[in-house]
């Protein structure tokens, strides 16, 4: 056996693995799509694109969609400009406990997700920290809705996803070399310039890297729009585990998750042209 | 006053010192190198210059201004980095304006000082040019550019040519020299190798342990170092123990050299091995000169020079000679001949 066959070895056990937890029923998903649902809400082996001209005919899926889009950008960007300046005191930081804060930052990732909302519920509920706080400043009299709308969950969300984008970016981060802002100040260029100049256009790659993983998490995530939502937030992926589970409606589910595949392929698509673009 | 003025800088960090005390006046159009050992201050010197590092103690001034505290985009100091450290996401034209540029020089007085800047250092053409496109040397040569362009008070070179290979490193030594002495530019070089401090420089400052050893033209450092440290980091010497005899006199192998002894304590006799000649021991020794006898243990070929190591009754030292002359068998009973003037006694270092 040659060195290449005996590395491409390494590789197989996770291909074994892909293959029967995610290939397969990827599969079983794309003959789901073809079937329809009869009735008395059994499955019917139909072979028809019966399901799928209803899925897009419905003017509530063209709804989810713009919901999921606009959610998962608004969480981004919020979640961007927040894990921007964290990524970069982390990259730069000769700090002792440099190790000790980059675990802090990604300290949310370690939590379960469910038990986070309910984090969030305490702090932006009706009788929250935040409202509570405000009201006995006097600066509100009667509560701020914070939660179980679009506001509650595009704030849990963009905290959710703001770890792995701190990863993204401090893997990003490669090109951004400290001398080139010395480099810069020596030239004449003052912090501010320099940060306009030099870091940011040095960053973006790492930022559309991180802005790309993040997106793609706001648009899949379930718990958070689900939770936070109150029952009155709206997106694709709510939608799909309605079909799936009080609906079994799976048919219209395989098409809608199929759909969301779609979307985000495209998306991955367009942000890596968009990337390449940055590097040039 | 000098026209740059460093007093008593200090650079403390958690747990050392990187610059001591260092104190060095430079006149306007002067090139000075800190020459020294990784780790002997001369980069943190340089940078507390260039305002990119705070000093703990002392003050610079420049031109009868003091700068100790302005930041460092005030400060108008051209520093080429060691890395070169050019902007990636700019073409060549434009990190060479990048500093007229942040000065609100207008677009066509931008151009017009780029191409002259780029035609100094010889690159005329590559304005387009990403740094990446670019060689090893031509970067540095933009590097160069970027920093002369804004007309720096100092020009400040890290370690400039030492990511350079062997040849290119001797062309651009020549270079940067005549573009210093042409313009006429206040600089200052940061470097560990004293080939390039010796040739670029009208002064050099040996540092170490975030000291100056010794500040002096080249020819002073190199003949009349000042202490065991400069002797030892500049050129190439052989440290010989010697002992001191009831005239005063330094005895090396038994033998009573015309040198003066130090008065006291333990001492080693530096003397160049280029400054030694081999001669048969039947020659007589004339006056003035110093002279020990020893065996060939063997000689290497080192191309334009041959090194002869030889052992006598005290231990070995090198003989440097030139080659072409017939070598010296193995074993051969020979005599060492040196003028007593080029031998410096420095107390024993106690480690």
């Amino acid at each position: 056996m040659t060195g290449t066959a005996r590395l491409k070895l390494l590789v197989l056990p996770a291909a074994l693995f892909v293959l029967a937890v995610y290939a397969w029923p990827t599969l079983g998903l794309f003959r789901n799509a073809f079937h329809e649902t009869g009735p008395t809400g059994a499955m019917i082996e139909a072979w028809s694109l019966k399901t799928s001209q209803e899925v897009f005919s419905d003017g509530f899926t063209f709804e989810l969609t713009l919901n999921s889009l606009w959610l998962s950008l608004s969480a981004t960007l919020i979640a961007l400009m927040l894990s921007y300046p964290v990524a970069l005191f982390l990259f730069r930081t000769n700090s002792r406990f440099r190790g000790l804060l980059a675990v802090i930052a990604i300290m949310p990732m370690l939590i379960s997700g469910v038990v986070r909302v309910f984090g969030w519920l305490a702090i932006l509920g009706d009788r929250g920290l935040v409202n509570t706080l405000a009201q006995s400043l006097g600066l509100i009299s009667t509560p701020l809705k914070l939660v179980f709308n679009w506001t509650g969950v595009t704030i849990g969300l963009a905290e959710s996803i703001m770890p792995y984008m701190i990863l993204a970016l401090l893997a990003g981060f490669g090109q951004l070399d400290r001398t080139l802002e010395e480099a810069s100040r020596s030239l004449g260029a003052s912090p501010a310039r320099t940060f306009w100049r030099v870091t940011l256009p040095l960053s973006l790659p790492a930022l559309a890297l991180a802005a790309g993983l993040g997106f793609v998490l706001s648009m899949s995530a379930y718990i958070t729009p689900k939770l936070l939502g109150g029952g009155r937030v709206f997106v694709l992926a709510t939608e799909i585990f309605e079909q799936a589970t009080t609906n079994t409606n799976w048919p219209t589910a395989s098409v809608l998750a199929i759909y969301t595949l779609v979307l985000l392929l495209l998306l991955l698509v367009a942000s890596n042209i968009a990337a390449r673009g940055l590097q040039r | 006053m000098s026209y740059l003025e460093l007093s008593g800088l200090q650079k403390r960090y958690r747990d050392s010192v990187a610059v001591d005390d260092v104190s060095l006046s430079v006149e306007q159009g002067e090139a000075v190198a800190l020459l020294g050992p990784s780790g002997c201050g001369k980069t943190t010197t340089l940078r507390m210059l260039a305002g990119l590092v705070d000093p703990d103690r002392g003050a610079i001034r420049l031109a009868d201004a003091e700068i100790t505290r302005l930041p460092a985009h005030r400060r108008n100091m051209g520093y080429v980095f060691q890395s070169y450290a050019l902007f990636p996401h700019l073409s060549v034209a434009r990190n060479v304006g990048f500093g007229l540029e942040e000065r609100g020089v207008n677009k066509t007085e931008i151009a017009r000082q780029v191409t002259e800047a780029l035609a100094l250092v010889r690159l005329a053409g590559l304005d387009g040019r990403r740094p990446r496109e670019l060689s090893g040397g031509q970067q540095q040569r933009v590097a160069l550019a970027r920093a002369l362009v804004i007309r720096p008070a100092v020009l400040l070179l890290d370690e400039s040519l030492s990511n350079l290979d062997a040849k290119l490193r001797d062309t651009m030594r020549h270079e940067i020299r005549s573009i210093q002495r042409s313009l006429g530019i206040t600089t200052l070089f940061v470097t560990h190798d004293q080939v390039e401090a010796l040739t670029m420089c009208d002064r050099i400052a040996v540092m170490n342990r975030g000291r100056i050893a010794q500040i002096g033209s080249p020819e002073d450092i190199y003949e009349r170092p000042a202490t065991r440290f400069v002797a030892e980091f500049v050129g190439r010497a052989n440290a010989l123990p010697a002992t001191r005899n009831t005239e005063g006199r330094a005895v090396l192998w038994g033998q009573a050299l015309p040198v003066e002894a130090p008065a006291s304590g333990e001492f080693d006799l530096f003397v160049r091995p280029q400054r030694m000649r081999i001669v048969p021991v039947s020659e007589p020794v004339a006056d003035g000169m110093a002279r020990v006898t020893g065996r060939v243990l063997r000689s290497v070929f080192v191309g334009d020079h041959v090194e002869v190591l030889l052992e006598g009754a005290g231990g070995q030292l090198t003989i440097e000679t030139q080659s072409g002359t017939a070598a010296l068998p193995e074993g051969a009973e020979v005599a060492v001949i040196w003028q007593a003037r080029d031998t410096l006694p420095f107390a024993r270092e106690t480690p």
